[in-house]
């Protein structure tokens, strides 16, 4: 019975410092009182930091009964989710005290946030996924509401668990179609009857079907994305950071293992649907975003089209597609949260400063925070030398070697709308001359996002004039898929 | 056949009172209506060779899970009006909608091949469900079981979050 | 060593990163340290792998050093790879010392300046590009320096941008160096273009000289024409040369570094690295020396009668690129890379110079009010004159060398015509150089007392650099001097880089039945002949001295014919003066033909532009709009807003006015279900 179990707990090792790590704020934040608790955020961050070289030194065979597959996939999405996280606990700091919502939760939940996104890129069954999802979903639940006072905070929360609870529900329906095509729900049966079985099999197409929507829910994809800008624009800022980038990796973790790597034989019959969701996302993603005066709404909107883009990567099912799009998450998660960051530093409980017009004028006011902003701005819409510009570069050139010429004119012509927005924020940080110079003045705790900035832009240029050495650790961590 | 008539006879009457349970005007008697769905989901179970689902099903959702909410629905005062008002304005795309979903949905059940039966278990492991479900639980599923640990904790955790310290706070503020 | 190269431009970068993030905060002279340290660093890393390649073989002298891999995708490769061979060597060892000279030397001249961390920030900067451009192994990241230093240079000339000169200047310099780089991009995309005809799509050095034959002439002709005009923008060339005068309005370290020893020279340096095309093209190789010899020429009148102590440098600067010019146009690579060499030394010295005159006399560029400052700032003065001697070309010092080589080259090569200029040039030269030195430091002073009271020698810090650059102007013609059986050291060493453009040159002149007259004479008229130029050229250049003595050193007046005078010549040749002294008008030749119509037509395109572009543009940003808006009313009324109004429907016909406002979740829900639907409908009728 023990060999059947596997029990491996290096495996699982990332995940378990973590929860030792969450416990750890869990007991402190009962045990410390007032002021004394602004150490809890440092806690929180030192256990994501520690859990960095721990994910990027576990690599071990399939375990716990085929459940975890701690490879090296799952190392290079753990460190992203932990490098994602530890900015924004940064962040977060004196956001929360500038919100009244200052308390012990929010950093243990966003721990177990993390271990739920960790479980997902690991997992290799879908039992295993769907516990993960839901760990990582119930934690974003309670995130999104943070600001419990904040109308706006509860109903994003509201809606984002609503309609959570509606694509769990179908995506547990999906998985019971795929369980009854292939007598399991592990990933690597189910792609040994695809690959054995007729690829015609009307349960396997159902439950396909139920699980791409499952998942395009997470990743806010057209026409599942309608809670994203509603949950992003409520929730506390650092929240909508991690939101972003950490939910949105974690399901293409999903994404890539299950279609990139055990679907891929059968890769013809879903590539029409994923290109169709690629091309319809990315153009409304930046179509949309166009319109937007609400920087962090924007932000969502760019983020719908990152995310059709990033999917152009899953549907070139080769090294290079696959290792595109964790090379794009990678950059992403830098500029993003270096973008939100900018926003959340000046974000008040009013409202000020949530408005691309509450920037005008920074450049003359805060010429360096101006500058990084302009920086992430400039990342986002994809221009060289930042990394934003290598990232799209490599899913563009994998989708041109595969003969997506339509799909890949698509995401330029997306790119090149989407650079208006940008270019937005940039015209009205740099030409415009401020009428309310109040926004800009800096909180007490503005250290702190100074050195999350200062990280993040450093990270964006220097992955974007070092692509290939991040580029060959992606090309390492989707080798165990594409065997 | 004879446990097919009886399968057919508990899901009409679970489908059926499941419409009710939205379409019901007081949310009191939704709540009953949703007991008899659950209720006839377990005797589906039962028909199934899961006697210990059927049994836990009616332990814990019928027994805790809905009594609790009858409480909350009773002591929240949550009146007929409210809920109606919230079901019927999209009817016309939504009601067409998902109908189309179940004809689909039927047309490729019934098209589609069913690969697995009874899990690959022998029809007398099935005889002793419950061993069965302990064994795969904390055999195979080991490690999914623990995570949902935590997923319970972070529920419990995140309505303390919510709930009560959102209410001090409003107190202080 | 060699694999260290990356250090060389990195240091600069730590450089001008560190100044311009908290030069703010860091004070003076932990600025000016930190800027300084990087580039002696760097000078000494250069000096080191310069003695390596030294000691090693011939053959082995070129190595290619790849820093990283920027971007692979599929044959596709795009590194940043530098190369180190005897001509690199050589441009580092200019650009890192001479540039670390300079840099010592601003922290005195800038001292009071109060952007000085940004000057330095800058100046920083500009060494990385400048060493990106010379160092590089590729074309790309050659126009990556390329680029660079023009985006330093206009950023430094328009350093004191309160003025308005100034920052016009800077614009000026831009908008030329554009019209070249216009034409030098150009350039190079035709190459790739061509080259990928043959299925070379890599952009190094070596795998483009490798298969530069597949080509055929007139194509290479056209390439290395428009590479050229970039040069001529970059290198102040006729007929974009009118931007360097006016760049002296930057700080005079800015001129001394970047308009007179290293950015401008950056022209010579491409040519002489893509030697191989240019030789290949042999009409294009007439083209750079007619325009070298002519700009030369014109530069030198011009340079005649200016009384701006800059500007003269300036004029001399174009001119002596000049004569760089010809020589790489005739095919004496070795020739020009020497004199660009000995250039920066004493063209580095000179403005440095006339920096230390011009701090002295409190910001006073105009020679007429100055005068008899031999006096109050010996050091300057005597390093100065020994720039002003080396450009004059008289031996032993370095000008002497280089120059004599060029003009020796052109006549060896058959360019008669050319060599004659180049000599009426260097007598012209010789004169305006000591008029400046006459006019500067010797005589009664001319300014106004309250400047005479503040006269005095520059401190130590900018002083020691004159006299370091002063050895350097004086003894650097060493490896010039024919010493060897075979050529001097410079050719010795730099052999290797332009043997295969020599031997291309070299074979066409002997398959041509072009004889060259040099050739098949015998190596003592030869030497002989040679000795004859030499005299001819320091007896030219001393009699342009002596004239200029006549007019201007108050011993030598005296014994000057009555007409002799400044103020007759003027007088007499009164039409000549005004032209020269109007620098021929060119600037107003161009506001006419070039920039007026331009403006012109800018301005009917303005109109045209509101009236029909602006149309279509704000159609196109109208429709844009409109879709963005489509797509937002999407979510607003498709998605609420559909379902909304077929609530509205619904409630018009079950008159549930009060809920028209119909929650946002259920339209939600309603659409993720209709998504479903269209996904297993797609699957359905099979994707």
């Amino acid at each position: 019975m023990t060999n059947l179990l596997n029990i491996n707990y290096y495996a699982v090792a990332p995940e378990l410092v973590l929860i030792g790590f969450a416990f750890l704020v869990l007991i402190l934040d009962l045990l410390l009182k007032g002021r004394d608790k602004a150490v809890l955020g440092y806690v929180t961050a030192f256990g994501l930091l520690v859990s960095i070289p721990v994910s990027y030194f576990t690599n071990e065979p399939v375990s716990f009964s085929g459940m975890v597959a701690a490879d090296s996939f799952s190392a290079f999405f753990n460190i992203v989710f932990c490098v994602a996280a530890f900015l924004t606990t940064l962040i977060s700091m004196d956001y929360m005290k500038k919100a009244k919502a200052d308390r012990g939760e929010y950093y243990y939940i966003t721990l177990f946030a993390v271990i739920g996104m960790m479980l997902m890129a690991s997992a290799n069954d879908f039992v295993n996924l769907y516990a993960g999802l839901e760990l990582m979903a119930l934690s974003f639940y309670v995130l999104v509401a943070f600001k419990i006072n904040d109308n706006k905070s509860v109903e994003g929360a509201l809606k984002y668990f609503v309609l959570g609870a509606l694509s769990s529900g179908i995506l547990l329906y999906g998985i019971s179609f795929l369980y009854g095509y292939a007598g399991s729900t592990n990933f690597a049966e189910i792609a040994r009857a695809a690959s054995a079985g007729s690829s015609q099999n009307m349960f396997l197409i159902l439950g396909v079907c139920l699980t791409v929507a499952g998942f395009a829910f997470k990743v806010a994809l057209f026409p599942f994305h309608l809670w994203s800008p509603d949950a992003y624009e409520g929730a506390p800022t650092p929240v909508t950071a991690l939101l972003s980038v950490g939910s949105k990796a974690a399901a293409f973790a999903v994404f890539l293992r299950f279609f990139a790597g055990s679907l891929a034989v059968l890769q013809p019959h879903w590539a029409m649907l994923i290109w169709v969701f690629s091309a319809a996302t990315m153009l409304y993603g930046s179509v949309v975003g166009v319109s937007q005066k609400n920087i962090v709404r924007m932000l969502a909107y760019s983020s719908i089209a990152h995310a059709g883009i990033i999917l152009i990567g899953l549907l070139v099912t080769n090294d290079k597609g696959s290792s595109g799009v964790l090379y794009y998450l990678l950059v992403y998660a830098f500029m993003n949260i270096g973008a939100f960051s900018v926003i959340t530093l000046f974000v008040r409980n009013n409202g000020k400063g949530a408005n691309i017009c509450d920037y005008k004028g920074l450049a003359s006011k805060r010429p360096w925070l101006a500058f990084f902003m302009a920086l992430f701005m400039v990342s986002l819409a994809g221009i060289p030398p930042t990394g934003g510009f290598t990232a799209k570069f490599f899913i563009l050139a994998s989708a041109v070697n595969s003969r997506y010429y339509l799909l890949a004119g698509i995401a330029v012509v997306s790119t090149v709308i989407s650079l208006f927005f940008y270019a937005k924020v940039i015209f009205y940080m740099y030409m415009k001359e401020a009428d309310d110079a109040s926004v800009f003045t800096a909180s007490p705790g503005a250290a702190l996002y100074n050195v999350v900035i200062v990280i993040s832009a450093v990270a964006t240029v220097l992955i974007g004039i070092f692509p290939s050495v991040f580029m060959d650790m992606a090309v390492q961590a989707v080798k165990p898929l594409l065997m | 056949m004879m446990e097919q008539v009886f399968f057919y006879i508990f899901s009409i009457i679970a489908v059926i009172s499941a419409i009710s349970v939205i379409s019901a005007r007081s949310a009191v008697r939704s709540a009953f209506y949703l007991i008899i769905t659950l209720m006839q989901v377990a005797a589906i179970f039962i028909l199934l060779r899961s006697p210990f689902l059927a049994a836990v099903q009616v332990f814990i959702y019928v027994g805790a899970v809905m009594v609790l909410f009858l409480f909350a629905v009773m002591v929240l005062d949550i009146g007929r009006e409210k809920l109606v008002a919230y079901m019927h304005h999209q009817s016309v795309i939504a009601v067409p909608a998902v109908i189309v979903f179940f004809i689909m949905g039927a047309y490729m059940i019934i098209r589609g091949g069913w690969n697995v039966s009874n899990a690959g278990f022998p029809e007398a492991a099935l005889a002793k469900s419950s061993e069965v479900i302990g064994k795969e639980m904390f055999g195979r599923y080991l490690f999914p079981f623990e995570v949902v640990s935590l997923v319970l904790l972070i529920a419990l955790i995140g309505a303390v979050a919510l709930v009560l310290r959102g209410r001090e706070k409003d107190k202080q503020c | 060593m060699i694999q260290l190269v990356w250090l060389i431009p990195l240091l600069p970068l730590i450089g001008s990163v560190i100044n311009g993030l908290f030069g703010k905060r860091m004070g003076k002279t932990a600025v000016g340290l930190v800027a300084c340290v990087a580039m002696v660093a760097s000078f000494l890393i250069s000096l080191s792998i310069f003695i390596k390649i030294l000691s090693l073989p011939v053959a082995e002298r070129s190595v290619e050093v790849t820093v990283f891999n920027w971007i692979t995708s599929g044959a596709f490769k795009l590194d940043v790879t530098f190369l180190i061979d005897p001509l690199s060597t050589i441009m580092i060892l200019i650009v890192t010392g001479v540039g670390s000279l300079i840099h010592i030397y601003s922290i005195g001249y800038m001292h009071h300046d109060k952007s000085f961390w940004r000057f330095f920030c800058y100046l920083n900067l500009f060494v990385f590009f400048m060493l990106m451009l010379v160092l590089g192994a590729n074309y790309l990241v050659m126009f990556l320096g390329w680029e660079g230093v023009g985006l330093c240079s206009y950023l430094l000339i328009g350093f004191w941008y309160e003025k308005k000169s100034a920052s016009d200047a800077g614009k000026k310099a831009f908008v030329v160096n554009r019209v070249g780089d216009f034409g030098f991009i150009l350039g190079l995309f035709l190459l790739f273009w061509s080259l990928a005809g043959h299925g070379i799509t890599s952009l190094s050095y070596k795998e483009v000289f490798a298969n530069i034959h597949h080509l055929d002439p007139s194509m290479l002709t056209i390439i290395t024409l428009l590479l050229f005009v970039g040069a001529t923008g970059k290198s102040a060339q006729i007929p974009l040369y009118v931007w360097l005068p006016d760049a002296m309005e930057g700080p005079t370290p800015v001129s001394a570094l970047i308009h007179a020893a290293t950015m401008v020279t950056a022209g010579v340096y491409m040519i002489a690295r893509n030697n191989l095309l240019f030789s290949l093209a042999p009409y294009t190789g007439e083209v750079v020396a007619v325009v070298g010899i002519l700009t030369a020429f014109f530069a030198a009148t011009m340079g005649l009668v200016q009384n701006d102590i800059k500007k003269v440098l300036a004029y001399s600067t174009v001119s002596q690129l000049g004569y760089m010019f010809t020589a790489v146009g005739v095919g004496a690579y070795t020739a020009g890379v020497f004199h660009l060499m000995t250039h920066a030394f004493f063209k580095g010295l000179m403005f440095l110079g006339s920096g230390s005159v011009i701090h002295a006399m409190g910001g006073e560029q105009d020679m007429r009010k100055m005068g008899g400052l031999h006096g109050h700032m010996k050091t300057t003065s005597w390093t100065f004159i020994i720039g002003a001697i080396a450009i004059a070309g008289m031996p032993p010092f370095s000008g002497f060398w280089s120059k004599d080589e060029i003009l020796w080259e052109t006549f060896e090569k058959g360019h008669h015509y050319i060599w004659a200029l180049g000599l009426l040039t260097a007598f012209l030269t010789a004169f305006y150089m000591f008029r400046q030195v006459f006019m500067t430091f010797t005589g009664r002073c001319r300014a106004d007392h309250h400047t005479q009271h503040h006269l005095h020698e520059s401190p130590k810090i900018m002083t020691v650099p004159l006299i370091i650059l002063a050895v350097l102007a004086a003894t650097g013609g060493i490896i010039g001097i024919p010493f060897f059986e075979e050529g001097t050291a410079a050719h010795h060493f730099l052999n290797s880089v332009f043997s295969s453009g020599q031997h291309v040159v070299n074979h066409a002149v002997a398959g041509g039945g072009h004889v060259a007259n040099a050739a098949g004479e015998s190596e003592a008229i030869h030497g002989g002949l040679e000795l004859i130029m030499m005299g001819v050229s320091v007896a030219v250049g001393l009699f342009g001295i002596f004239l200029a003595a006549l007019l201007y050193y108050e011993p030598m007046k005296k014994f000057a014919p009555s007409f002799w005078t400044p103020e007759n010549l003027a007088a007499r040749f009164k039409g000549l003066h005004t032209l020269l002294y109007n620098k021929y008008y060119v600037d107003e030749i161009y506001d006419a033909l070039i920039i007026n119509p331009i403006k012109r037509l800018c301005w009917y395109c303005w109109r045209f532009d509101l009236g029909v572009i602006d149309g279509i543009v704000n159609g196109a940003g109208w429709v844009t709009r409109l879709v963005a808006w489509l797509m937002h009313k999407f979510d607003v009324y498709i998605v609420d807003g559909t379902i909304n109004s077929s609530a509205t429907f619904v409630s018009w016909t079950s008159s549930f006015w009060r809920r028209l406002q119909s929650g946002y979740l259920q339209n939600y829900a309603l659409v993720f279900v209709i998504g479903l639907l269209l996904i297993i409908g797609g699957a359905l009728l099979g994707w």
